[in-house]
């Protein structure tokens, strides 16, 4: 079966969709993902990334509550979907395999 | 809380983003936003608001360009109808479309050759500091001297004295005999100074060390003739003889240009540098400041105040000319190059100027006929409406606002006009080298990307006006009225003829002036000019290169003539031969002047002719003799004067008297011809003095002023029988008597013609136009008529069951046009007359506008019209009752 490729930064998305269980929207993404990773992002690359992992439909989306720091505005909450779960599940799964193989002092020498 | 987001910022995201995301995007934004302001100061965190805004700018976000969706379902549905609408009446669509088709047509190519004739010279990348020069001479009275020829040493005076003309540059053709053998033509070649291309924007194909002209020895060569001389081989660094001042001498090719466009004023193939002009030019015209000869163009320096310029150059002439000249008689002035093409005021010199009042008529023709095709959609659609009428009744039942209406119409005739748009540039883009070739024009045509524009433009502008009116009228009628089965909108009943008889008025204009036009063009051919030139031909004669003296020369050329007549008049195909300088129809005679002692100031025209020229062209004497042949005596003092002549003179019994003036040498008249028209007919007579020799009165004569060169022709009268035979013998004998000169022969009936070759461009382009008119015109009649007989079907059935005729149906019908057809035959006439009279202006020789040529054009049109009508109407007025009474 032709597997969903995900890149990088989608990869990392779901990951933090899936951990944050039901607190998962666009801003504590952005959070955990910065958190972990020391990476500089904006949450404009978030939500662009969230929109298209929906339209893969690997995550689900349905809108929360609205409070006065949002300035009225509900969340969209987001959460896994089955194919999501099974996407990450083969990336780690190929990640392993591969990093198993690997001999365990395999790196170059510099020449000198 | 105090501190809220930047409210532009989120106006700003409100305006692009798509609604249904906006939600939690602008909540996340203003969250964070929260967030950070704890942290930072607050305008850093309003800027970084804004950049997120606008990172948030992705193409999944922004919303439809297109408006919101409903909108574009409605224009693909309004599109949808309207292509089923025009499907379904395809008679009637056709009508419109070739309507819109034709009327565009006629609009593109008149405008093309419009917008040819107003870019002249457009394309100088200096073209606003570009000048040419002009010079006035006014020394009081009639002796006033104005010329766009300049005299030589104005660019280096113009150079030197004006500190604001940044450089001056001068522009001359001669005749050159050039290449040698076989391939000797003569040809005409520019003198141009050496920065020419540096003012001018000309392109340089190829020029070696970026210096198009390095020397005396160099030529330029456009593209074209370096074909010519060359074919296909590089011509750069190859050689070319010429014929200057008497001398042959190798040119090297040093550049090669593009062919000049068509709308340049300067026109060239090949060009040396003015380096020659030591050569070409003795010693005392190059100095003289009263002998003109080249275009003196100059660049201004950037931001010259032309006023103050022209305010300071009398100061400037007469510092340098300070003995010669009183204060305002020698005046020079300033013309943009690129009025130079459209200004009739100021004499033309070496570039030919257009007609402005033909670029003006022949705009407001295209427009006209443009019109009439869009009036004949509105008439059509509006007509047609009445069929449509329970339609836009249903729409509006089940909710149409009057705005969907308007805008489903417009689509219509959008659609339309983008049908008909898209026909007639297939159809301009074809037929324009037929275009050219029938009218007689040179209209090139390279496809530009704005274009496009253009004819997007002109959709959308055909489009609205086209389908504005009939769509407003219908949207506003009220659903009871139209589903009411109560007919009638009086107001656009009225309209509709208000229209058609413009379409009228238009047609019968075009018509009667078409006729008009051609009536004054068989006049000018046929009216009796005084002398005959059937069957008679030039050719032209070189002078001697030797020779310096003006007179010398033309007694050289002379003499070559003299040697060829011998020749030719062994045979019996020639019946009579002559040598002038002048002959018919290739432009003005030479025009000479002098103040006699009685301080009076007399200009005439001159030709130095022999005795067989008057007995070629079969000039009539009214008094005294004509010239003596062989007669050395009567050679150098006989002048023949012409009837305008005695008259401007002054001379009652004028045989054996002189020319008022002290310095003529010994000279008599000894006879007068009757007047006969050796100019076009655009001028009458003026007076003309005919001598054998310059000699005899040139010692008199003060200014001469050269339009067809003076040196001699030779002309001839010959038998019609066989032109090639004709033309074969005379080169034969050419080929004999000069081997090296190349035959330039002329028919004098083709260079008569030739001087109304603008009237006759003209006059193609109305009757063009005309014919494209009367196309669309009819078009909507044709399309009116059926409209009229499908609404009065019933009735005519009636009419025919109760008895009456075809005949009497015919007329019935027929009679519905004829107030509109009269007044417009009535309202076309002050438009005709007031055209017609101000074209006719262009001559001084003029038809009489008769009445008899509108009662033609009138019935012309009525012809027409109901020719178109006729078939249709017959149809209905045959058809059986039972078969429309039937139905309901």
């Amino acid at each position: 079966m032709a597997r969903e490729q995900i890149g990088e930064l989608e990869e990392l998305v779901l990951l933090a969709v899936g951990s944050l269980l039901d607190n998962a929207y666009a801003v504590t993404v952005l959070q955990t993902i910065v958190e972990n990773t020391d990476r500089r992002l904006d949450v404009t690359s978030i939500h662009s990334v969230l929109r298209r992992l929906e339209r893969k439909g690997l995550v689900n989306s349905e809108m929360g509550g609205a409070t006065a720091v949002r300035g009225g505005r509900r969340k969209k909450y987001f959460s896994l979907t089955r194919a999501g779960r099974n996407v990450l599940d083969d990336t780690m799964a190929v990640r392993a395999r591969l990093y198993n193989q690997l001999p365990k002092l395999t790196f170059a020498l510099p020449k000198l | 809380m105090k501190l809220q987001p930047p409210s532009y910022a989120d106006r700003f995201l409100k305006w692009f983003c798509r609604d249904e995301l906006i939600e939690d995007l602008q909540g996340d934004l203003h969250e964070l936003f929260a967030d950070r302001i704890s942290e930072q100061s607050a305008w850093v965190t309003r800027i970084q608001y804004f950049w997120w805004v606008i990172r948030s700018i992705r193409h999944d976000v922004i919303k439809n360009p297109l408006g919101n969706m409903r909108n574009v379902h409605m224009l693909r549905n309004n599109l949808k109808i309207a292509s089923r609408i025009i499907w379904k009446n395809k008679l009637n669509s056709f009508l419109l479309v070739a309507g819109i088709t034709l009327g565009l047509t006629c609009f593109l190519l008149m405008g093309f050759y419009v917008r040819q004739e107003a870019t002249y010279d457009q394309f100088h990348s200096k073209k606003d500091r570009i000048y040419r020069v002009w010079l006035k001479e006014d020394y009081g009275g009639d002796q006033i001297f104005f010329n766009s020829s300049t005299p030589l040493i104005f660019e280096s005076f113009l150079e030197d004295n004006f500190p604001e003309v940044e450089r001056a540059i001068q522009f001359n053709n001669i005749r050159v005999n050039v290449g040698e053998g076989e391939n000797r033509y003569n040809e005409r070649v520019s003198v141009i100074s050496k920065d020419f291309f540096d003012v001018l924007d000309f392109n340089l194909l190829s020029a070696e060390n970026n210096e198009p002209l390095p020397d005396r020895n160099s030529i330029i060569l456009s593209a074209e003739y370096a074909k010519k001389y060359f074919g296909a081989e590089n011509p750069l660094g190859k050689s070319l003889p010429l014929e200057l001042a008497g001398e042959n001498r190798l040119f090297t090719i040093t550049a090669v240009f593009d062919d000049i466009p068509v709308n340049s004023s300067i026109q060239m193939d090949m060009a040396i540098s003015s380096e020659n002009d030591n050569v070409i030019y003795s010693e005392r015209q190059r100095k003289a400041w009263f002998n003109v000869s080249p275009e003196t163009y100059v660049l201004f320096h950037e931001g010259t105040d032309l006023e103050e310029v022209n305010a300071k150059s009398q100061d400037i002439i007469l510092s340098v000319l300070q003995d010669e000249v009183q204060r305002d008689e020698y005046n020079i002035g300033f013309q943009p190059i690129t009025d130079i093409h459209l200004n009739t005021e100021i004499p033309p010199a070496l570039a030919p100027v257009g007609n402005p009042s033909y670029v003006f008529v022949l705009s407001i023709i295209g427009l006209l006929v443009l019109i009439i095709a869009i009036i004949n959609y509105a008439t059509l659609s509006l007509g047609h409406s009445f069929v449509r009428r329970r339609e836009i009744g249903i729409r509006k039942v089940i909710g149409a606002r009057k705005g969907g209406i308007i805008w489903q119409y417009l689509t219509e005739s959008w659609l339309i006009a983008a049908l008909g748009t898209a026909i007639s540039i297939v159809l301009t883009y074809i037929s324009l080298p037929l275009f050219n070739e029938l009218i007689g024009v040179d209209i090139t045509l390279e496809f530009q990307w704005w274009h496009l524009l253009l004819y997007l433009g002109i959709v959308c502008i055909v489009g609205i006006s086209a389908g504005i009116y009939p769509a407003i009228v219908l949207s506003r009628e009220q659903v009871t009225n139209i589903l009411g089965g109560h007919g009638g909108q009086k107001k656009a009943h009225h309209l509709r003829k208000g229209m058609v008889t413009f379409q009228f008025i238009v047609t019968v204009f075009l018509v009667t002036s078409t006729l008009l036009m051609q009536r004054q063009l068989n006049f000018l051919n046929s009216k009796n000019l005084g002398f005959t030139y059937e069957s008679t031909l030039s050719i032209q004669l070189n002078q001697d290169p030797n020779t310096l003296r003006f007179t010398e020369a033309m007694a050289s050329a002379r003499d070559k003539g003299k040697i060829l007549k011998s020749q030719l008049q062994q045979y019996p195909e020639i019946l009579a031969s002559g040598v002038g300088s002048h002959s018919f129809g290739t432009g003005n005679w030479g025009r000479v002047s002098y103040t006699d002692q009685n301080d009076i100031f007399h200009r005439f025209r001159i030709n130095a002719i022999d005795p067989g020229y008057l007995e070629t062209f079969d000039i009539k004497m009214q008094e005294g003799r004509s010239f003596i042949p062989d007669n050395l005596a009567d050679e150098k003092t006989s002048i023949i004067l012409n009837q305008a002549a005695v008259e401007h003179f002054g001379l009652t019994d004028p045989i054996g008297k002189r020319l008022p003036g002290s310095d003529f040498g010994d000279h008599k008249i000894v006879g007068v011809t009757e007047d006969f028209n050796y100019s076009s007919l655009h001028s009458q007579i003026e007076p003309l003095i005919l001598i054998q020799d310059y000699d005899a009165i040139y010692q008199g004569i003060h200014d001469h002023d050269y339009d067809d060169s003076p040196v001699p022709k030779l002309v001839v009268k010959y038998r019609t029988e066989n032109l090639s035979e004709i033309y074969n013998l005379i080169e034969k004998e050419w080929k004999a008597t000069f081997p090296n000169e190349e035959l330039r022969l002329s028919f004098t009936d083709e260079n008569i013609q030739a001087q109304y070759d603008d009237e006759q461009k003209m006059n193609r382009l109305v009757r063009f136009a005309t014919l494209l008119s009367i196309l669309v015109a009819s078009f909507g009649l044709l399309g009116m008529t059926i409209l009229l007989i499908n609404s009065k079907i019933k009735e005519i059935s009636i009419r025919k069951v109760i008895g009456a005729s075809e005949l009497t149906l015919f007329a019935l019908l027929a009679r519905s046009f004829a107030p509109q057809l009269i007044i417009g035959i009535v309202l076309s006439v002050p438009l005709t007359l007031l055209f017609m009279n101000k074209w006719l202006e262009n001559f001084a020789y003029q038809i009489q506008i008769s009445p008899f040529i509108f009662i033609l054009g009138a019935i012309i049109s009525s012809l027409i019209a109901l020719l178109v009508i006729s078939y249709h109407t017959l149809r209905a007025a045959r058809i059986n009752p039972v078969e429309s009474m039937r139905r309901e």
